[in-house]
């Protein structure tokens, strides 16, 4: 990454005009240099004011900085520049999800879903909105304390029978997530998700990536426990730039992940994966589903 | 078979409830320096705990998690930590009672002070 | 996928490839005939890689005679991406050759680790130990087709491969 890095800058060094800030802001904006990512995307903004790629980039990084408003704003003006932009709409309704305004991010959701019917991240992100739209439906009637933006009458327009076959498994760990910068899945013993959500913070649903690609660590340290004569494993944590992933095994050669924020306390994390353990095998022994 | 790194990794070792500390070759998996307790397999301890690791690294790249700062595998029976550096793996074994919290900061520390 | 020319060498070979993640094993005796290999697609890929282990096989040992007085066990070489790994193992059947190739998916140490193991299960197995028979040139070159055709398939049930008079 740093390689690519390298080139790209002096690659626009050479060519300040070139489209090639949009890669190097990425870059660097996933490489987590956010102050970096923001001067390039800013100064290629000057030079693109009307590119709608150049909003793009600005609103990723805006979430990346959590400047949430700014980043609707900017995919906003991404929307009225290209109507069709997929992308824009996803941030969108991201953003108002984390403002648990589930209302108005259903509706870009469904717009998004109506642009791309085919994308599956759209869909979930969806059914996860309809999930919390149900919940606060269900809260609101006890008092003051559910999501302010939600209105129980827009919960029973959007509650079509299909609904109601709401996946569990989207929602297994919604009680212990609540509140916490940390997510949680549970795979099978082929890396394939049974459970849980990935949930990038511009909106991305990975679970499947993020399951597929980790859950080989877990085969090593099956393998790894056979020769080193430490019993069991019971869990294994791997700090990354970006975030902790805990992980533990589960029954059936299962695995339960749980990943979390760089600021969340390891100790927590730990607390955090017991209780998905527990919850998960229960599900588990209920069957699954 | 003493080198300029058996110092720091000594000092590893010398931590409570630490049976040995590693310093392996991450691609070959084999013990560049290392300090065992008797008894302990550090052959098969290097191997795997760098297969492990480079797994985790190649993984959580792959997964867009960026670069692995810390590994730790906890088990009945004790715990392995790993850390990277330049294509080295540190790697620490030790009981399960060990206080990891102290054991990852010196390893952290340990992996600064390392120079190959 | 194993295929071997006696069963008593597949469970600890698939193991040992299972466990080591390699892309190429192959057990051999000194001569070259095949006793398991596994990884391999072609009978002529194995008859190569079966005389040229024999060969560096032959030629580190006697190169370690002449520099350290006695024969090297085992032989590593580092390539670009993959990586080759060559051993002697005793067996009831006598002295054998491993050669397995691996890439980044294993590593030295772990193909040291699970070749000890190798050797160990090799060793202790119970085989009948057939009459010792003069290895005929003649022979051997029947007997080596004859023996790849029955790792790829190709020839019916014979699984021994005591040479024939």
């Amino acid at each position: 990454m740093a390689d690519d890095i390298r080139r790209l800058s002096e690659a626009l060094a050479r060519d300040p005009a070139s489209p090639v800030y949009l890669q190097l802001g990425e870059a660097l904006r996933k490489t987590g240099q956010l102050d970096l990512a923001l001067k390039v995307a800013v100064r290629g903004l000057e030079r693109h004011p009307h590119d709608a790629d150049s909003h793009d980039l600005l609103a990723r990084i805006a979430v990346d900085r959590g400047e949430l408003e700014r980043a609707f704003d900017e995919w906003d003006m991404v929307r009225r520049i290209a109507p069709a932009h997929l992308g824009a709409r996803k941030g969108m309704g991201y953003v108002l999800f984390k403002q648990g305004r589930y209302v108005e991010a259903q509706a870009y959701l469904s717009e998004a879903h109506e642009l791309d019917g085919e994308d599956e991240t759209v869909a979930t992100a969806l059914a996860m909105v309809r999930v919390k739209l149900r919940e606060a439906g269900a809260q609101a009637p006890q008092g003051p304390q559910g999501p302010r933006q939600v209105h129980p009458e827009d919960t029973e327009d959007t509650a079509d029978p299909a609904d109601r076959d709401d996946p569990e498994h989207l929602r297994l760990f919604d009680q212990i997530n609540e509140g916490g910068e940390h997510t949680a899945l549970l795979l099978d013993a082929t890396g394939l998700v049974m459970a849980g959500t990935y949930v990038t913070q511009d909106g991305r649903d990975v679970a499947q990536e993020v399951g597929a690609e980790l859950s080989g660590v877990s085969d090593e340290a099956r393998r790894a426990m056979r020769h080193l004569e430490l019993g069991d494993w019971s869990s294994l944590t791997v700090e990354t730039d970006a975030a902790v992933v805990a992980m533990a095994p589960m029954r059936d050669d299962a695995l339960l992940l749980v990943a979390a924020t760089k600021a969340m306390p390891l100790g927590l994390v730990h607390r955090v994966l017991d209780r998905c353990v527990e919850r998960a095998g229960a599900w588990l022994t209920k069957g699954g589903g | 078979m003493k080198t300029n790194l058996t110092p720091i990794i000594s000092a590893l070792t010398r931590q409570r409830g630490v049976r040995g500390s590693l310093l392996v070759d991450e691609t070959d998996g084999v013990i560049i320096d290392a300090t065992l307790h008797v008894g302990m397999k550090g052959p098969a301890f290097a191997a795997l705990a760098a297969s492990l690791y480079r797994k985790a690294r190649l993984s959580a790249d792959a997964a867009g998690l960026g670069g692995v700062t810390f590994l730790r595998l906890r088990a009945t029976e004790g715990h392995v930590c790993a850390a990277g550096k330049n294509e080295m793996v540190l790697v620490i074994v030790a009981d399960a009672r060990a206080n990891i919290g102290l054991i990852r900061m010196e390893m952290l520390k340990a992996l600064e002070r390392l120079v190959i | 996928m194993i295929s071997v020319a006696e069963p008593w060498v597949e469970a600890p070979l698939k193991r040992f490839v299972d466990d080591s993640r390699v892309t190429f094993a192959l057990l051999i005796y000194p001569s070259g005939q095949v006793l398991g290999q596994s990884g391999f697609s072609r009978a002529v890929d194995v008859m190569s890689a079966a005389a040229l282990a024999a060969g560096i096989y032959a030629t580190v040992r006697e190169l370690g005679r002449t520099l350290d007085g006695r024969g090297f066990r085992d032989v590593f070489h580092a390539g670009a991406k993959r990586r080759l790994y060559l051993a002697e193992a005793a067996t009831p059947r006598g002295t054998c050759l491993f050669l397995t190739v691996f890439d980044e998916q294993s590593s030295l140490g772990l193909v040291q680790l699970y070749f000890e193991e190798l050797r160990t299960s090799l060793a202790q197995m119970k085989v009948q130990v057939p009459d010792a028979a003069p290895m005929l040139d003649e022979n051997f070159e029947v007997e080596l087709n004859r023996n790849l055709a029955m790792l790829f398939g190709r020839a019916p049930g014979r699984r021994s491969i005591t040479p024939t008079s």
